[in-house]
């Protein structure tokens, strides 16, 4: 029995040693589940990306919502040895220990998505994720462009804040950057903020109360599409036209938004990529090459889509935007 | 029966009396602070009543529905961890097969994949088949509820997921968006299923013996089997109408948004439905059980919900305003305080009748 057991090893061994040399490099990417559609477009773009260079091996874990069985995918991958690690933190503290581990392994640590807390102790090759602020910022100023380009700015519009699930990153990100827009467009009051959670049901539950409570709504912030979309249903409930009576801006861009933006019931949605690929691809090539980056977070470029396009506006970080028609760009989506 | 005496002090003592009592102080403060909350006009547009009292109504439906079953399970002495779970899966399986799917046509619109019957007859029998499961664990195997259920709870959500690849599908294939969009008689179609689920509800455990048994079972399985009651049978019945009782709800849930969501369909709905039977009177202990009082609980859980939207209650703070108003309404109905006023009515009209 003993014997056999070594003989096994030994292939597997074997085995694992032949498969390393005849790739170049072995790359391991702990994801943290698939929770959204989001999230499964994020993946399979990394994943093809990976997959499809040559040379290159993917190992991939799918840790279904779960911090520990991501710890523990990050330890199999230190026993593993491999050559990178990609990591998306499901929560974002509790990863001191493990992410140390990874910095003793001296394996090139790239984080995506979202930064775990312990960021600044810990050293990683590169970051990419997205900016929370900017999308937020984004929205409220393209609502503000576009009442402007109506005549409206005379008068006082109301706008209402759909927040996303309490205390996540994104919510936080985006309240800020709604926030900070709205003191530049003095002419937008707010006048409700409620979280819908992220999801179409909650979404609908809270537009259709707001309907009630406030005598007046002209622009809705939806932080994401999915809470975007319930409200476009709970406001034809009401008897009101959705992208008319009250302008619709969403966050996330997917096909169902770009589909109600051509259908005319929402307005606007700025876009939340999850198309890490080909940038992880980049990284990797130049951090081969010899290149260094410093730890700032990399942001994807990202695009404002709409019904009409043209709508020029200022982001927070002083660059500016153009709006894109979205009906011109609807078959070229992917998720 | 004609001559039943109403003693001040019996109806301080039920709960359900509380339960009342609560969901009419809630409305009360709505009453005091926008007196416009109890507005509703009818909406020539849609053909549907309108106003806040009608969105409690309608959008408690998921959560009464499932709390009927959990009373049920809870008066066996059990619970049902794995509802939500199978609001997910009955979601995934109606998409699934009225999906709008790029491949077969170009642009979304009016049809479904499959007849219609199947997309509401499949999730149907398969989340009954779930609840089998669950009560074949249960009264066959002998294992704790919680732990039985919790299977489902946690590997449902993992099947919703497969049988959509992870995908979240949208229809708009027009007959599905009755169930949970349309109305009868100017009221949402949710709030109709509902009324007809109670009445069906009502008619089987109450004018069967099959309430009776239940309650005998949960109070003393050994002795009911003496007595001649196949308690294993029971359970068996109960766990299975809980699951198409999630099954109808998950239906409701996802015509609503006319698409399903394996993530957060029916998340934590086994809470809310345990809550609402229990703030309707139901002991968790099992035996006697009340299905108005669960009603009501439920009614009460979305009340608290609308308060929190239409006033515009800080998201942050939610959370903690619910708690706090469940924590009042769980403490008005505890045994001191019920004795205490009992008690004191008991003092006041020592025989107080009514006609």
């Amino acid at each position: 029995m003993k014997k056999f057991l070594v003989f096994a090893l030994l292939v597997v061994l074997a085995i694992s040693c032949v498969a390393v040399e005849a790739k170049d490099l072995t790359i391991a990417f702990s994801q943290i589940g698939q929770e959204s559609d989001w999230r499964t477009a994020n993946t399979d773009s990394v994943n093809s990306t990976i997959e499809n260079h040559e040379g290159w091996t993917l190992v991939y874990d799918d840790a279904q919502q779960k911090q520990e069985n991501q710890i523990k995918a990050l330890r199999n991958f230190i026993t593993q040895g491999v050559d990178y690690i990609l990591f998306t933190g499901v929560v974002e503290t509790g990863w001191d220990e493990v992410l140390k581990e990874v910095n003793e392994a001296e394996i090139p640590l790239i984080l995506l998505d979202r930064m775990p807390s312990c960021a600044d102790q810990i050293d990683y090759v590169a970051a990419f994720g997205g900016d929370f602020v900017k999308e937020g910022y984004r929205q409220v100023a393209w609502a503000g462009e576009y009442m402007k380009s109506l005549g409206r700015d005379g008068e006082d519009v109301q706008v209402v804040i759909m927040e996303g699930t309490t205390g996540s990153g994104a919510q936080v990100g985006r309240t800020e950057g709604n926030l900070a827009a709205m003191k530049e467009y003095p002419f937008l009051k707010l006048a409700a903020q409620q979280s819908g959670n992220f999801t179409r049901a909650e979404g609908q539950a809270v537009m259709e109360s707001w309907l009630k409570s406030l005598d007046k709504i002209d622009v809705l912030i939806a932080q994401n599409d999915d809470m975007a979309l319930g409200a476009v249903d709970a406001i034809k409930a009401a008897g009101l036209v959705p992208g008319k009576d009250i302008i619709i801006v969403g966050c996330d861009s997917v096909k169902a938004a770009f589909d109600a933006i051509v259908a005319g019931d929402m307005n606007c949605t700025v876009e939340c990529t999850p198309l890490y690929g080909p940038t992880v691809e980049e990284f990797i090539e130049r951090i081969e090459a010899g290149e260094e980056f410093s730890k700032e977070i990399v942001h994807p470029e990202e695009f404002v889509y709409d019904m009409d396009g043209g709508i020029v506006l200022e982001d927070n970080d002083g660059g500016s935007t153009t709006s894109i028609k979205a009906a011109d760009v609807i078959d070229s989506r992917q998720y | 029966m004609s001559k039943k005496k109403f003693n001040l002090s019996d109806i301080t003592r039920s709960k359900i009396f509380w339960a009342v009592v609560a969901e009419l102080l809630i409305l009360l403060v709505c009453l005091i602070k926008r007196p416009d909350f109890f507005k509703i006009s009818y909406q020539p547009a849609t053909g549907m009543l309108y106003g806040s009292l009608i969105d409690i109504v309608n959008r408690s439906a998921e959560i009464t529905i499932i709390a009927l079953g959990m009373t049920l399970v809870i008066a066996l002495g059990g619970t049902d961890l794995s509802v939500g779970a199978l609001v997910a899966v009955a979601g995934a399986i109606a998409l699934k097969f009225m999906r709008w799917d790029v491949l077969v046509y170009n642009t979304p619109g009016d049809y479904t994949v499959k007849p219609f019957w199947m997309a509401i007859l499949v999730p149907l029998f398969v989340c009954v088949l779930m609840g089998m499961f669950n009560g074949f664990l249960i009264g066959v195997g002998n294992i704790q509820p919680i732990i039985a259920t919790l299977v489902l709870m946690v590997c449902g959500r993992g099947v919703a997921q497969i049988v959509t690849n992870g995908k979240q599908f949208t229809t708009q294939y027009s007959p599905f968006r009755v169930i949970g969009q349309g109305h009868l008689f100017a009221l949402p179609m949710p709030i109709i299923i509902t009324i007809v689920v109670i009445i069906l509800m009502y008619i089987f455990v109450r004018k069967t013996a099959f309430g009776t048994f239940v309650e005998s079972v949960g109070i003393n399985r050994s002795a009911s089997r003496l007595a001649g009651i196949d308690a294993t049978k029971v359970i068996i019945i109960v766990y299975a109408l809980t699951g198409l009782l999630s099954a109808i709800s998950g239906l409701i849930y996802s015509s609503r948004i006319m698409s399903n969501d394996s993530n957060n369909a029916g998340l934590n709905y086994e809470m809310d439905a345990i809550l609402a039977v229990v703030i309707g009177g139901t002991n968790m202990n099992g035996g006697k059980f009340s299905l108005a009082g669960t009603v009501i609980g439920s009614i009460i859980i979305r009340t608290i919900v609308t308060f929190v939207y239409y006033f515009g209650i800080v998201s942050e703070a939610t959370m903690a305003f619910k708690a706090l108003i469940i924590a009042v309404v769980i403490v008005l109905q505890s045994e001191p305080v019920r004795n205490f006023f009992s008690k004191k009515f008991a003092k006041k009209n020592p025989s107080l009748k009514e006609a």
